[in-house]
């Protein structure tokens, strides 16, 4: 990791902390979202598969050394102990295949339109499906609620988080526009 | 700095070394995932609420602290005595009750300093097998630490612009403006510590981890 690395991989950090201390946005449904999720897809989709989950792993430091850095101020030991730690740790593996899809999708000129819906798809891949997949694994065996019923409780977030990986996309497409980024 | 969730204190656990408190929890915490009667639950429940109560915060005090891991319990309560039965919700309830407890206990008498201290230790084998290197791995988490106030500043600021051109709630208006300044402060904060010649070689980093244990000579 060079200095460039460590700067953007603290700062991107700190983003996803700061957008869980930002006030739930209410959608023009009415539904509040969080927008700490969505920070752990920019991660991994502005910049890439390892340093997006070495951004999430400073969290989870964050997490562990008791600060409230979590939505809702959340944080210390508790949490990885928790019913919803598996979401957590998913976090990690979230933010890297998003990054890897991205950097995957990345190799040839595309319009705008393709590449936000390819960098929709590596958010909901990793985003949703890698992250889901974790969080619903840790509430089936560790707090023994078996797959299916694990998976009815956590699919009612899934909508907010689909705004959330198409957003993310957006944001990333306009991000790197303005400032020369390369994946890794 | 973000304000740690550490209160002070000079209870029995405030003085307990932090390894020893991680290393206690973690075994506690491995144990009752296998204990399945709910009466030995329901004691390390009590057990859990003596260590929090014995670090000086009063009943109403922590049932503040944990509202929200209490609110996820209970739900997941609800959900496991609606669609399995009360046994088993009880059994999980009481389990992640009394580990939230011990957890909290933990982490109201631990100081990020001490932590940060544990955390670097633990970085050491993993930088002997080559993973990391621990003096860039906890660089990175204190910049984070760091630069968590200044960030939510700079979104509050554009959030206010936004608010004065009439574009509150619009997520893409603030992230895209506030991501594109961290990317160019990243840079500026690179150049910054490559600058002031970090990170120090290795043999150097060494000798001051040894001298800071001993006085130093004036």
């Amino acid at each position: 990791m060079t200095t460039r690395d460590i700067s953007l991989v603290a700062l991107m950090a700190a983003v996803i902390v700061a957008l869980g201390l930002v006030p739930a946005i209410p959608l023009s449904a009415g539904v509040p979202i969080t927008l700490q999720s969505m920070g752990v897809m920019l991660a991994g989709l502005i910049l890439g598969p390892k340093r997006g989950a070495a951004a999430v792993l400073v969290v989870i430091a964050l997490v562990a050394l008791g600060l409230p850095v979590l939505s809702g101020g959340r944080g210390g030991l508790g949490v990885f102990v928790g019913p919803t730690a598996g979401f957590l740790f998913g976090w990690v593996l979230a933010a890297f295949v998003a990054g890897f899809l991205a950097q995957v999708f990345e190799a040839s000129e595309k319009s705008t339109l393709v590449r936000t819906v390819q960098l929709s798809g590596a958010a909901i891949l990793g985003g949703i499906v890698v992250l889901y997949a974790c969080g619903i694994l840790w509430l089936a065996f560790f707090v023994k609620m078996g797959l299916v019923k694990a998976f009815w409780v956590s699919v009612v977030f899934t909508p907010g988080d689909l705004v959330k990986a198409i957003a993310a996309a957006l944001i990333t497409v306009q991000v790197r526009r303005a400032v020369a980024i390369e994946r890794k | 700095m973000i304000a740690s969730l550490a209160r002070p204190g000079a209870s029995l656990l405030h003085r307990t070394p932090a390894a020893r408190k991680l290393a206690g929890l973690a075994l506690a915490a491995t144990v009752l995932f296998f204990v399945e009667d709910a009466r030995l639950l329901a004691g390390a429940v009590l057990v859990g609420l003596v260590a929090a109560r014995s670090t000086g915060a009063t009943f109403a005090a922590i049932g503040r602290d944990l509202k929200g891991p209490a609110l996820v319990l209970a739900v997941l309560g609800l959900v496991d005595w609606w669609l399995i039965d009360g046994t088993t919700a009880l059994v999980v309830v009481l389990r992640l009750g009394a580990i939230a407890l011990l957890a909290h206990a933990v982490t109201v008498t631990t100081t990020t300093a001490e932590l940060t201290e544990v955390m670097e230790r633990l970085f050491l084998p993993a930088e002997r097998l080559g993973l990391l290197d621990a003096s860039r791995a906890a660089l990175t988490v204190t910049l984070a630490i760091r630069f968590v106030p200044l960030i939510t500043q700079e979104a509050r600021e554009i959030r206010a612009a936004q608010a004065a051109r009439g574009l509150e709630g619009s997520i893409l208006a603030l992230a895209v403006p506030l991501l594109v300044r961290i990317v160019v402060r990243a840079e500026t904060l690179a150049d910054a510590i490559d600058a002031r010649g970090f990170p120090p070689d290795r043999s150097s980093s060494g000798r001051d981890q040894e001298t800071n244990e001993r006085p130093r000579s004036p």
